[in-house]
């Protein structure tokens, strides 16, 4: 695996620096950084999927959502509880992994970024439509069970949740399998040339991106106590996933997870100007103009000015 | 059943003419255009901001939304694709972004509200129960008059015929002697108008309102994709399946209506990613 006394010590900063915020930071600031940190795994999870094969997904919230309905439903209309609900959830989306694996093992590209966007626009629809007592139809569902009181509870949560993905990922991903995955988005062919099974190791990739969507999701619904199938298979909310990988870094772990924080104090600074959802036109103008100058994303733009600053050359 | 037919042909028109901007796009360019529905967007918001809050005559809206239309796909060519051109992924990306930015810039000038068209061309004809608006008519008589002659463009003159070698193979094309970069451009171009136009006939069959790109571009998408990349008889056909499909499902129960659609999209991709008229797939 590689790791050097660096990582250890980068990550002890990081996860210090983390848990030392509540104390510096306001309530309010905290309540932002908690939909950071949803929508930093929520990043990972797409940049697992996307980031690393290359099967660019536009349909993240379909696995986001299965796991947020999931356990919504269960907990809510069956009565289990939360501690057995929200495993449940993530098996469930792990599931829907597979069903949007189906189509990964045939087409790829361009078509494969559009069944899944088809997949979210059939979910959102039959949501509304198929047993609306359970799913809450048009409306969503409210009063879920929330977790946790309290902004710094609920950082506390967030953020573990954020940390143990991060750091699972970024260890899954410094192992041989992780370089396969890698492999694949490059040259699928090569890897299949060299005796893997891309299959399988496709399958481990959505696999791993839906238990993690399916684990942010459910946590996220029952931090939030409600869910509206519009704000969830909506294409704002698409964008919002990707562009926070690809801005921060896609192929890497820090990246989704700067990206996040990035776009969601963005998001929250415009606020006081820009009430509605005109702030997406500053916010889609960063995200395009950082696209296309830095198509690599923030993290490479700190290595390189890390490098300049120990005089190598970038 | 009558009114089934009249209902499905009108809208299987609408369908027709949006599909079509967005085939032109993929065959020729190479390229999944996911800001195509900005342009039905902004068609369909220039044409009310002509007719209905300036004043001026209708057909001066439509000609106008076609030409903002045109204008935006040359732009987004020159600005957006060409300096990412080859990584389509990174199209893919830069033109959904691109198509959320412009939605919230609707948003800012005209507001979050739905608005609605005034028709096009008042009044009612009645046949057999069913009941018609001159609107939606002039709408499919349109699109139809506007798809038979882009079928003779692409097939009898010159440019259109470079179109076809550009979307055949870029190197061959450049062989012999066609600017691929020009064949671009216009392609661009007539997709925004057609996009834009189809936003017009679209907005004034259902309502205006900012986020009415995200259906029927997905719809759009349905039909390129089911009929088969670079095929405009495909795309007619499907069309008027799907425009069908809808029609048919939805007095049977109208809230199933996109699920099919969704379904078939799905169902042809695994089974058949070609499609159903097509020569080849795209990666």
């Amino acid at each position: 695996m590689n790791l050097r006394w660096y990582h250890f010590a980068l990550w002890a900063a990081f996860i210090g620096g983390m848990y030392l915020i509540p104390e510096i930071v306001s309530r309010g600031t905290m309540r932002t950084m908690i939909q950071a940190c949803y929508l930093a795994m929520f990043a990972i999870s797409w940049d697992v999927l996307s980031g690393r094969t290359g099967y660019v997904s536009f349909g993240h919230p379909f696995l986001i959502g299965i796991g947020a309905y999931a356990t919504a439903i269960l907990s809510k209309k069956m009565g289990l509880p939360v501690s057995l609900s929200i495993p449940l959830a993530v098996l469930i989306t792990m599931l829907g992994g597979l069903v949007v694996l189906l189509p990964a093992l045939r087409i790829k590209g361009s078509y494969f970024a559009l069944v899944t966007l088809a997949y979210m626009e059939l979910m959102y629809q039959l949501v509304q439509v198929i047993r609306p007592d359970l799913t809450g139809g048009t409306r969503g569902l409210s009063g879920i069970k929330t977790l946790t009181r309290g902004a710094e509870n609920g950082y506390m949560l967030a953020v573990t949740l954020m940390l143990i993905v991060a750091l699972g990922a970024w260890l899954l991903m410094r192992t041989r399998l992780g370089t396969a995955l890698y492999a694949v988005g490059m040259n699928e062919e090569s890897v299949r040339g060299s005796g893997l099974s891309t299959t399988r190791l496709k399958a481990v990739a959505f696999l791993v991106s839906a238990a993690i969507a399916g684990l942010a999701g459910a946590f996220w619904v029952h931090y939030n106590g409600s869910l509206a199938p519009r704000n969830l298979f909506d294409i704002n909310f698409v964008f919002t996933i990707i562009v926070a990988a690809l801005i921060g870094g896609a192929g890497t772990i820090v990246g989704p997870i700067i990206g996040a924080f990035f776009l969601t104090f963005l998001l929250e600074y415009l606020r006081p100007w820009l009430p509605g959802a005109e702030r997406y036109l500053v916010y889609g103008g960063v995200a395009l103009l950082l696209y296309m100058y830095q198509p690599h994303g923030l993290y490479q733009l700190i290595q390189h000015g890390w490098a300049r600053l120990r005089g190598q050359k970038a | 059943m009558l009114q089934i037919l009249i209902q499905g042909l009108l809208l299987s028109g609408l369908y027709a003419i949006i599909a079509m901007g967005f085939t032109l796009i993929f065959s020729v360019g190479r390229v999944l255009n996911l800001a195509y529905g900005a342009y039905l967007l902004i068609g369909g918001y220039t044409y009310f901001y002509i007719s209905q809050q300036l004043g001026l005559p209708k057909f001066a809206g439509v000609l106008m939304a076609g030409i903002v239309g045109a204008f935006m796909g040359v732009l987004k060519y020159q600005l957006l694709v060409r300096r990412l051109q080859g990584v389509h992924s990174a199209v893919e990306i830069g033109t959904l972004i691109l198509a959320v930015v412009l939605q919230s810039a609707v948003i800012l000038i005209f507001g979050d509200s739905s608005k609605i068209l005034l028709p096009i061309v008042p009044g009612v004809e009645r046949v057999a129960g069913a009941a018609i608006p001159y609107s939606n008519l002039v709408a499919a008589i349109l699109s139809w008059a506007i798809l038979i002659g882009l079928y003779f463009f692409v097939r009898m003159t010159h440019t259109g015929r470079a179109m076809q070698a550009v979307s055949m193979g870029a190197k061959g094309a450049a062989i012999s002697g066609i600017d691929a970069t020009r064949i671009n451009m216009i392609t661009w171009g007539i997709s925004g108008a057609l996009g834009a136009i189809g936003g017009v006939f679209f907005a004034s069959y259902t309502q205006l309102y900012p986020s009415m790109w995200v259906a029927p571009l997905i719809i759009a998408v349905a039909v390129v994709i089911v009929g088969g990349i670079g095929s405009i008889l495909g795309t007619l056909i499907v069309a008027h399946l799907i425009g069908f499909m809808e029609i048919i499902v939805s007095t049977w129960n109208p809230e199933l209506r996109g699920v099919f659609t969704m379904l078939l999209i799905i169902g042809v991709l695994i089974l058949r990613p070609q499609g159903l008229f097509g020569r080849e797939e795209i990666h």
